[in-house]
């Protein structure tokens, strides 16, 4: 029989007997009406996962993975304020419904139905995704990469804090609230949550404020694999910066007094805890996992015997406040009603088109607050010395390190972070003088560990703040991508546009630093990036054009609640001449802070019609330097920035190389995987008669020395492939 | 087979001329639930509802007014839902406005007289002190059709109106596919001077109605809160749906919570009925929603509320007329032709 039908007849059978599982007492602590109301949430969540498994039978839900064995999770919700933005394990319906009850006028039940069968009527995430989530009960959707919501987690614990010192426009949380995550007890040993628990330790042990509860419900078990007797308590009771709590999840009672007691410590020492909650998991671990397979039958029946809602039945008998023939009749007309309601869930409408479903891989914009830019005493202030030399062309890197300056005196909801970029102002010196311009408060020195950096951003921009993460070189993003690829970006789409974690990611990168760095400083691969939707990749070549780019990417993040992605070709940073020494021919004095470059504007130099150089990044720095050349073979060129790299800028493009007799891709990433592969599609597509030729890397990682650019097109590459397009210019 | 059912009891303006004689008629096995009801008038000084109902005639200015209306309704829908059929399970209760008072009897949270108390009481402040007024205007045309553009521009409207000087307007209710708004004289005028005759009647003031649900009956509120300090609260045996959509479920109510919603929030805060019959229908997925005599005007506001929320699919009047015909999901018991369905 499935184990779920087991799980029900033996909580009717022992009730009807009063045979329950043994335990303590109930501690004190939780009134009895309280209790009550935290037992109907457990049964409410029990009921529909029973429907879950009813619906996905029937062909009208299509997920399953429950909550039993977890419903302690209830009296965690209890034990916290609604507003307490709680990022949640899959298997909390229990929370979440125990905290719909502190929010008057919701309708969870129905929510949650709708939910499984994926309506369009989800309020949460419009049908496009069985999640947990809900914005009247500030818990942003979660669905699983394992453990990939615990940075945010730290983050937006961080934010909490910080909102304090620098109240943001749009923040979101109140500034007594906590930040709370939790996970099971595999999910635990996930890199991302080591990271993360590692992160909150770190932080709290200097002091600065982090208002975090971790929940680890350790159930014992992670599909199939055994967690080690006593490996969660064993590896998390001795954090450094860390309470460790322990409670017994099957007891609502101590379940309760313990979170009260850790939320306690949280909330008024601004410090993190550790709440480990024992579990255990009824039905194995989603409706097709047999978990007979490889349980034993005695050990399946161990947990089952163990059932959290027997606990409660038993507890609330002995604490007076519910007798077990109410609770019974509890069970029975929820499991009713639910039924009820799930079966009008069922008739709710779908989404049916690409187009419905991608509604919300783009956040709507907000209203903010218009400001006249950046005073001018604060400007006098904070720039010193420089403003005089804004008039004067400048390398890129200090028309960004202008260009943010700026940006963070108009807007105080800034905040950056990353490796090095606070005393140090960053490996290449972009972020010089932030620090000392702005605090360590908007200026982050962060620990090393990508995930983390992305983490606190997505967190802060959970409340309001528009984070500018640093990521030091193109090559670290790799570890942590799943954070930009799997949260950041897919937070709106989730959420139906309700919840956003705008932000921009500087990100330095790219080939052709001289001998310096070898492959991991000299990355060229945008692969990673390309594909998310929703992100913005945009990749300046001068420092002009970064310093415009950047106000306009600032704006999209903190107007359009966009993610963008900026990336700065680091060989570009101190350049300065373009055909010979002291020519000066690469820089440009700051443009006025006005000034910005619109999302899918591409920049285009000359009008030649024989040729269009279709490049970006260091490309079209090799392309001017190959333009004498070209004018020599008597090809009359011009060539095009495409500055936004993502989503491909095309209508700009056609309109760009309209009349241009050939096009010549310079794209500095690989031959595979690289945006010159779209750019070849999209030419063939829409300029199908057009001869069109590529100049890309090799598929080959960047060697130190000498041969640093040996992979990577030259100037000379530009020139033959131009030639050989053409048919060899006049 | 038990027929599943959603209890929803009216508020003020629905015992009107066809209604009198309403408790003669159909409770005649009730006198003594009304006749205590009669006692506690009596302490007060109060005419008898049993007088006002079996009075030969009707006439607004005496059965409109807030001590007599409270009264009257409430022995009526309290009568109609201990009345209901033996194979109608009632899976959870509310209530319009003053309705609220009713539910709260109708759920177990009150005693039946300590009900009467609360209503009488409050149905008596708001007379005695008659702060403001109410009037009513629809946002969706005759065939209900949800309009949310026009419902945010009247709301619109009603912010504009109360940054006047010297004028109120606030919402009082969320009633289906009408807004109830509430204000001062000035406030009400100006909103009845800016806004189009709809439906030949609308907007309508309602003769003898406070300003409800707004913070102007805040002295109101404080002195129902001392007029009833001993009034006494308790689990309800059945969920009870409040003017938020918030359930207050038996063995799970706060009782001192439940009395003070009832006397403060629910006084001075915008009672949203709307969501109270949508969540009545989305939490409990009913077969039947019987809204309880006296009268029928009610019954509108719950069929637009179930068409709002686009229940069983119903997107407009002629979906939920259909469906009605087809299986009635609506009973008013104020209707002699529908009552039978919900009765023995």
């Amino acid at each position: 029989m499935d184990r779920a039908q087991i799980v029900h007849e033996n909580f009717l059978t022992r009730v009807a007997n009063r045979d329950f599982p043994l335990g303590p007492a109930p501690q004190p602590g939780l009134g009895k009406v309280d209790a009550v109301s935290l037992f109907r949430s457990q049964v409410l969540s029990r009921a529909l996962d029973r429907a879950s498994r009813t619906m996905q039978k029937e062909g009208k839900g299509f997920y399953t993975i429950g909550s039993s064995g977890h419903e302690g999770m209830a009296a965690v919700a209890h034990a916290l304020r609604p507003t307490d933005i709680a990022f949640l394990h899959y298997r909390d319906a229990a929370f979440q419904i125990a905290r719909s009850e502190q929010v008057p006028g919701q309708q969870i039940a129905w929510d949650m139905l709708l939910s499984f069968a994926c309506s369009s009527d989800d309020p949460t995430s419009g049908g496009r995704h069985k999640v947990l989530g809900s914005k009247a009960l500030t818990i942003p959707p979660q669905t699983s990469t394992i453990a990939s919501h615990l940075p945010k987690a730290v983050g937006a614990a961080y934010a909490l804090g910080a909102a304090r010192r620098n109240d943001p426009e749009h923040r979101e949380l109140p500034k007594d609230g906590i930040a709370m995550c939790s996970f099971g007890d595999a999910s635990a040993n996930h890199s991302t949550a080591q990271g993360s628990i590692n992160t909150a330790g770190w932080t709290s042990v200097q002091s600065t404020p982090l208002p975090l509860l971790f929940v680890c419900e350790d159930n014992g078990i992670g599909i199939s694999v055994k967690t080690p007797n006593g490996w969660i308590q064993a590896s998390m009771q001795h954090r450094p910066g860390i309470k460790y709590f322990q409670a017994n999840g099957l007891d609502i009672f101590e379940t309760y007094a313990v979170t009260k007691e850790a939320a306690d410590y949280v909330r008024s020492r601004r410090k993190p805890a550790f709440l480990h909650l024992t579990t255990v998991r009824l039905y194995g671990h989603a409706g097709a996992d047999v978990p007979t397979t490889y349980l034993s039958k005695s050990e399946v029946e161990a947990d089952e015997a163990n059932d959290p809602l027997l606990h409660s039945v038993r507890l609330l008998d002995q604490a007076g406040a519910l007798s077990p023939e109410k609770a019974l009749k509890i069970y029975t007309d929820t499991c009713a009603r639910t039924d009820r309601i799930a079966a009008e869930a069922a008739s709710r409408p779908h989404l049916t088109t690409a187009r419905e479903v991608m509604a919300s891989l783009i956040p709507p914009s907000r209203p903010c607050k218009p400001t006249n830019g950046p005073d001018a005493k604060a400007r006098a202030a904070a720039f010193g010395g420089d403003l005089r030399a804004m008039d004067d062309p400048q390398p890129m890197s200090r028309l960004i390190n202008w260009a943010l300056t700026d940006l963070m005196l108009e807007y105080s909801e800034i905040v950056c972070m990353g490796e090095d970029v606070g005393r140090k102002g960053g490996v290449y010196g972009v972020t010089q003088k932030l620090q000392q311009r702005f605090g360590a408060d908007r200026v982050i020195d962060t620990l090393l560990d990508e995930q983390s950096i992305l983490g606190l951003a997505i967190g802060m921009g959970h409340n309001g703040f528009v984070p500018i993460p640093e990521i030091q070189f193109l090559a670290y993003l790799h570890n942590a991508e799943d954070q930009i690829r799997g949260e950041a970006a897919t937070l709106p789409f989730f959420s139906n546009g309700q919840f956003t974690n705008p932000m921009v990611v500087r990100i330095a990168g790219l080939g052709y630093q001289k001998g310096f760095g070898g492959h991991f400083h000299n990355d060229n691969s945008l692969a990673v990036l390309r594909d998310i939707p929703g992100v913005i990749i945009a990749c300046p070549s001068s420092g002009a054009d970064a310093a415009r780019m950047l106000r306009e990417s600032v704006r999209l993040a903190r107007e359009e609640q966009r993610v963008v992605v900026f990336l700065e070709p680091i060989a570009l940073y101190p350049m300065r001449d373009l055909h010979a020494a002291q020519d000066g021919g690469w820089m440009t004095p700051y443009p006025s802070p006005d000034q910005r470059i619109a999302l899918g504007e591409v920049g285009v130099h000359g009008d030649g019609t024989d040729m269009a150089i279709v490049t970006y990044g260091n490309g079209h720095y090799l392309s001017h330097q190959a333009l004498p050349d070209l004018q020599a073979a008597g090809l009359k060129t011009r060539i095009i920035d495409m500055r936004w790299l993502a989503p491909l800028p095309a209508d700009a493009l056609l309109s760009a190389t309209e009349g241009c007799k050939h096009v010549l891709i310079v794209d500095e990433c690989r031959r595979t995987g690289s945006q010159s592969e779209g750019l070849m599609t999209f030419f063939c597509e829409e300029r199908a008669r057009v001869p069109i030729a590529r100049v890309v890397a090799e598929d080959s990682f960047i060697a130190t020395g000498p041969a640093y650019a040996a992979p990577l097109p030259s100037k000379e590459d530009i020139v033959a492939a131009a030639l050989n397009l053409t048919g060899g210019g006049k | 087979m038990t027929r599943t059912a959603v209890v929803i009891c009216p508020g003020r303006g629905t015992y009107n001329k066809p209604e009198l004689g309403y408790l003669h008629r159909n409770h005649a096995n009730r006198m003594d639930l009304f006749h205590s009801f009669d006692a506690i008038r009596a302490e007060h000084g109060q005419d008898a509802i049993t007088d006002l109902d079996g009075a030969q005639r009707y006439s607004v200015g005496r059965y409109s007014r807030g001590d007599v209306a409270s009264a009257l309704i409430y022995a009526a829908s309290l009568a109609d839902a201990q009345a209901l059929a033996g194979d109608i399970e009632v899976v959870a209760v509310t209530g319009n406005s003053m309705g609220w008072y009713s539910a709260l009897a109708v759920a177990g949270a009150l005693s039946a007289e300590a009900g009467f108390r609360v209503v009488n009481t409050m149905g008596t402040l708001m007379q005695t002190h008659l702060i403001g007024g109410q009037v009513v205007y629809p946002f969706v045309g005759a065939d209900w059709r949800n309009d949310p553009t026009r419902k945010a521009a009247i709301l619109a409207e009603v912010a504009r109106i109360n940054e006047l000087p010297d004028h109120v307007l606030a919402l009082s209710i969320d009633l289906g596919g009408m807004l109830v708004l509430a204000g001062n004289d000035a406030g009400l005028s100006a909103f009845e001077a800016t806004n189009p005759v709809v439906q030949d009647r609308f907007p309508l003031r309602l003769q003898n109605h406070a300003a409800f649900h707004t913070y102007l009956q805040a002295s109101v509120a404080a002195e129902g809160q001392a007029a009833l300090e001993r009034a006494e609260f308790a689990q309800p045996d059945r969920p009870l749906i409040d003017g938020r959509g918030k359930i207050w479920w038996p063995g799970a109510t706060d009782a001192r919570a439940l009395k003070e919603y009832t006397l403060g929030h629910q006084v001075t805060e915008p009672y949203d009925f709307t969501r109270a019959v949508q969540t009545a229908a989305r939490k409990f997925a009913a077969d039947l929603f019987i809204v309880t005599g006296p009268g029928t005007t009610l019954s509108g506001a719950v069929a637009q509320s179930l068409v709002l929320a686009n229940w069983h699919g119903m997107a407009d009047k002629a979906a939920f007329q259909s469906r009605q015909d087809d299986q009635p999901l609506l009973v008013a018991m104020g209707r002699e032709d529908q009552r039978a369905l919900a009765i023995d």
